[in-house]
């Protein structure tokens, strides 16, 4: 019944809707993108880019962006708590999120927690579907996830305001500026997210009878990022950029008389990056300094805590040759040095150096190659040679076809190392090797992906109880994952009114290869679909996301699952053109109030709004 | 209407219980009278409560969730303990005991305050006492909550200036071990909320059992062998069985009849409790999961009762073997199963 509901309402704003993508106007200008191999090396795969329009319809935190635009499964400990994702069945560490072409998953426990991260930081956020540790290195088994900062070179002065506020006083601001010429190109933002977080649970009561709600749930994210570019001449450039974040965090309840805690965490990013470009050969140099560390509160009342820091020193060297018109390879030298101290794993350093060949041929403007190899060198565990080999082909102009394969791997943690008690050295990084195919449908307004795959993953970590209750992480399981996924576009205009649909579906099996069971947290399906319209000053839409049930135990019991759930999400904004852009936005977000949770006693919020004011000058 | 509900629920619940008073004894109080209560710890998302019949023909997985539908039982679910017609179940991870009647297994109360990473009880004239690790960075500031079981309200509590963990109740005195911080058998006596010296049995001590006046203690060190400590609680005069470090760390310690039994490794084995040595041969070895454990233990009724601690991310598995060491039935309990509790 409440699949009709929704079906009737899509069909309704179907004549209706917002243009996704305005910016046509910037990217006939001269743009450096930061991870240039993104482009260069993902002929044969699937990229999903979201832009900056996309990100500001949805909240401010990464999570609800690509959980309601991308095949990726999340789980999240309440709203806005830790969040981790699945990508085609993998594991948290095995999404690796790369800032401007830099791996920058912990170093200590090996993921990325996706509410640590304000979309409106980034021009674009992109999803890449399938392996990708040739280029970036560990944990791009699942995919991958870019945040990208592009610099323009072109005389502009602009600013951009997002002033967003909403229930359980959730308030955002986000700023940022590009000032830039032919020459010098300026983006500095500024973002903070904070919110009580105080809701009501739906329909659920203490055994007093008392209404239950969302306590010690208050988070805080704050960002800052400045990235400067300067072209010497047309051959050369340099770039910087640098980003500094801090994340508080309460950690919500999910039994009243528990014990308040609170963890703190943040990173400081910096990344130079030198680009030259002499006709067949291109030089590309890249150093960079990550550090992230965390605070842990077991206890609020109390100044007690436990941390963690890394330290990450990377150098990369990057140069291409074209051979033939057709064919260009570029050698890669990666030189990495972490330095991690922390109350569980003491003090460890740990250096890797890595060297890789990409190799791209275009047999013709159709039919496109790429292979790349890598290889690692370290003395903390034995590396596997990593491969990539693709294709792709487009038959007329209806239908391209493509081809990967790859071999990925995620190497283990300074967690899974050195955790004192129960960290294991002789670790070996998990291994996988992937295949897939592509089938990419264009007509007209119409763009259809559909890609199926399989992963195999062998020497999957798990932290298994040992004898006198001390958790030693081994390299046990073997995983078998296999899927299929959708996605389509559509966007047409019919004199002023623009509009446009977009949807993905996921269809995934992710299976323990001993035992024959889906993993857990891994739902069979996901779908989410949004339909957009405007016209002149008007724009509105509507988002939707299924999420499929999940084992929360590794024997798949019938009766420890987080049911499915579907929340819809229905947004208007009304350009008063004041300055170049003055926008008033309201949005219901959980229109039809579901009750659900995406991790088992952690209810996410009911119906609940949000307005912004989103100003260009 | 939830209300109303639950208001009926509990007008009938107490229907019944006060009818079947009047019944003779023999005539089961509520659904979950006469068997066996299986803790699963659980792991951060919760924990449950199993139920076997006495004969073992009748089996619940999740009693809890089962009849308190919608309630959360708790993170960590530690022990049960018993007063009157009602059991209390400790969760450990949530500062919380479930306060439920023990034949009906409906939840009556729950205790909210006072508690800091509760670990154990024992119920004493209207009062109960349960160990707190309190903090578990610090080896000083565990205590024991007192709490008024008429109000299921903490009333006070007893600093211990030591760890603790397991505690028992004999003759009128809490004996109390903690395994990893701690040498000493703690005693208080809780007519005067008094320590009383403490009796040094070395660390490692854990499981205790008390029959006819001497107390059992099992203590298993990592490093050298484990060993059954019988302290004569007259005079607290203690002598010691060494278990064998060729056979393996011991786990866990019950005395039933005149037996006690207790496990090493995987292995259950027996001995009379006036024997100076330890066992030679296990009475019953189970089949346990790729890293499980050991990790509930018990004997009653005839039977045998041991636990796989599994993997803490699946159901695992309860092990009844008759008195003998013949296996009689395997349960898939919950996760983390770590106690039997005879409702009797």
């Amino acid at each position: 019944m409440t699949l009709k509901k929704h079906f009737a309402f899509s069909l309704l704003l179907l004549c209706q809707f917002i243009w996704a993508q305005k910016d046509s106007i910037t990217s006939l200008k001269e743009v450096l993108v930061s991870d240039s191999n993104l482009k260069k090396y993902s002929a044969s795969q699937t990229v999903l880019k979201l832009n900056d329009s996309v990100i500001n319809k949805n909240e401010a935190l990464l999570t609800d962006l690509l959980n309601f635009n991308s095949t990726i499964y999340f789980k999240e400990y309440g709203r806005g708590m830790l969040s981790t994702v699945a990508f085609r069945g993998t594991t948290s560490s095995q999404t690796a999120v790369i800032w401007n072409g830099i791996n920058i998953n912990s170093q200590m426990n090996g993921s990325t927690d996706f509410n640590t991260i304000s979309g409106a930081d980034y021009n674009s956020v992109s999803v890449k579907a399938g392996g990708g540790s040739v280029i970036y290195g560990s944990g791009a088994v699942g995919g991958t996830v870019h945040l990208n900062n592009d610099l323009a070179f072109y005389n502009r002065f602009e600013n951009n305001l997002k002033l967003d506020y909403g229930s359980f006083n959730t308030i955002g601001v986000n700023y940022k500026t590009n000032i830039s010429n032919e020459k010098w190109s300026a983006q500095i933002g500024f973002s903070k997210n904070s919110s009580t977080n105080d809701y009501k649970y739906l329909n659920r009561y203490t055994w007093k009878g008392e209404q239950r709600w969302n306590q010690n749930g208050q988070y805080d994210v704050i960002t800052m990022s400045a990235n400067l570019g300067y072209k010497f001449n047309a051959k050369n450039s340099l770039k910087l950029y640098t980003q500094t974040s801090n994340t508080d965090r309460n950690t919500s309840l999910i039994s009243e008389s528990e014990t308040k805690s609170k963890y703190v965490n943040g990173f400081n990013r910096n990344l130079l990056e030198y680009d030259g470009n002499y006709g067949k050969f291109t030089a590309n140099f890249k150093t960079a300094y990550i550090f992230e560390n965390y605070q842990y509160y077991a206890d609020n009342s109390l100044n007690q805590y436990t941390y963690g820091k890394t330290e990450s020193f990377i150098t990369k060297a990057d140069f291409g040759y074209t051979i033939f018109k057709s064919t260009q390879v570029n050698g890669i030298l990666d030189y990495n040095r972490t330095k991690g101290f922390g109350s569980g794993f003491g003090n460890n350093t740990r250096e890797i150096s890595s060297t890789a060949i990409l190799v791209k041929q275009d047999f013709s403007k159709d039919w496109k190659n790429e292979f790349g190899v890598r290889k690692e060198f370290t003395d903390n565990y034995k590396s596997p040679v990593l491969l990539n080999l693709g294709s792709s082909y487009q038959f007329g102009k209806l239908y391209n076809l493509k081809l990967n394969l790859s071999r990925n791997f995620r190497i283990p943690t300074f967690n899974d190392l050195y955790w004192e008690e129960g960290g294991n050295p002789d670790l070996k990084p998990e291994s996988s090797y992937q295949a897939e195919i592509g089938n990419v449908f264009t007509f007209k307004n119409i763009s259809l992906t559909q890609t199926v795959y399989y992963i195999k993953i062998t020497d999957l970590l798990r932290w298994v109880p040992g004898k006198n209750g001390i958790w030693i992480p081994q390299n046990t399981d073997k995983v078998n994952s296999y899927g299929a996924e959708t996605l389509l576009s559509w966007k047409k205009q019919y004199g002023k009114n623009y509009f446009g649909a977009n949807a993905t579906y996921a269809y995934t099996v992710s299976k323990n290869e001993e035992t024959d069971k889906q993993l857990f947290f891994v739902p069979f399906s996901k779908v989410t679909a949004a339909v957009s319209y405007s016209r002149s000053r008007i724009s509105a839409y509507y988002q939707f996301l299924y999420n499929g049930f999940v084992y929360t135990q590794a024997d798949n019991d019938p009766n420890q699952i987080v049911d499915p759930y579907t929340v819809s999400n229905i947004g208007i904004d009304y350009d008063f053109k004041l300055l170049s852009s003055f926008k008033l936005g309201f949005q219901v977000l959980n229109l039809w109030n579901e009750n659900y949770e995406s991790l088992e006693n952690r209810p996410m919020p009911g119906r609940n709004f949000n307005m912004y004011l989103n100003l260009k000058f | 209407m939830k209300l109303t509900r639950l208001f009926l629920l509990a007008i009938s619940v107490s229907l019944f219980v006060s009818c079947s008073n009047d019944d003779d004894d023999n005539t089961p109080k509520g659904a979950y009278d006469n068997g066996i209560f299986i803790l699963n710890e659980g792991n951060s998302s919760g924990g449950s409560v199993s139920f076997a019949s006495d004969d073992l023909s009748n089996f619940t997985a999740d009693v809890y969730k089962t009849v308190n539908n919608g309630d959360f039982a708790g993170v960590y679910l530690q022990n049960i303990f018993f007063d009157g017609d009602k059991a209390y179940i400790i969760a450990g991870g949530s500062n919380v005991i479930d306060v439920v009647n023990r034949y009906t297994f409906k939840l009556i109360a729950k205790v909210e305050t006072g508690l800091v990473n509760p670990r154990y009880g024992v119920a004493k004239d209207g009062k109960a006492y349960v160990t707190n690790a309190n903090s578990f960075s610090s080896v000083t500031d565990d205590y024991i909550a007192i709490i008024d079981l008429a109000t299921n309200k903490f009333e006070s509590k007893i600093e211990l200036n030591a760890t603790a963990n397991r505690i028992l109740l004999e003759n009128g005195k809490l004996y109390i071990t903690e395994p990893y911080s701690n040498d000493k058998l703690l005693v208080v006596n809780p007519a005067t909320k008094a320590l009383e010296t403490p009796l040094t049995i070395g660390y490692s001590g854990d499981t205790m059992e008390a029959k006819d006046g001497i107390l059992y203690i099992l203590r298993s060190p990592s490093a050298t062998s484990s060993e059954i400590i019988k302290v004569k609680l007259a005079d607290k005069s203690a002598s010691k069985i060494t278990i064998p470090q060729a056979q393996g760390r011991a786990g866990y310690l019950d005395v039933y009849n005149d037996k006690i039994y207790y496990t090493v490794n995987a292995s259950t084995y027996a001995i009379n409790v006036n024997a100076t040595t330890a066992a030679t041969t296990p009475i019953a070895t189970t089949t346990l999961s790729a890293n499980g454990y050991i990790y509930g233990f018990a004997v009653n009724n005839d039977k045998i009762f041991v636990s796989d601690g599994g993997d803490f991310g699946s159901n695992s598995k309860a092990f009844i073997y008759n008195l003998s060491g013949s296996l009689q039935k395997e349960l898939t309990v919950g996760v983390g199963p770590n106690g039997f509790y005879f409702n009797n």
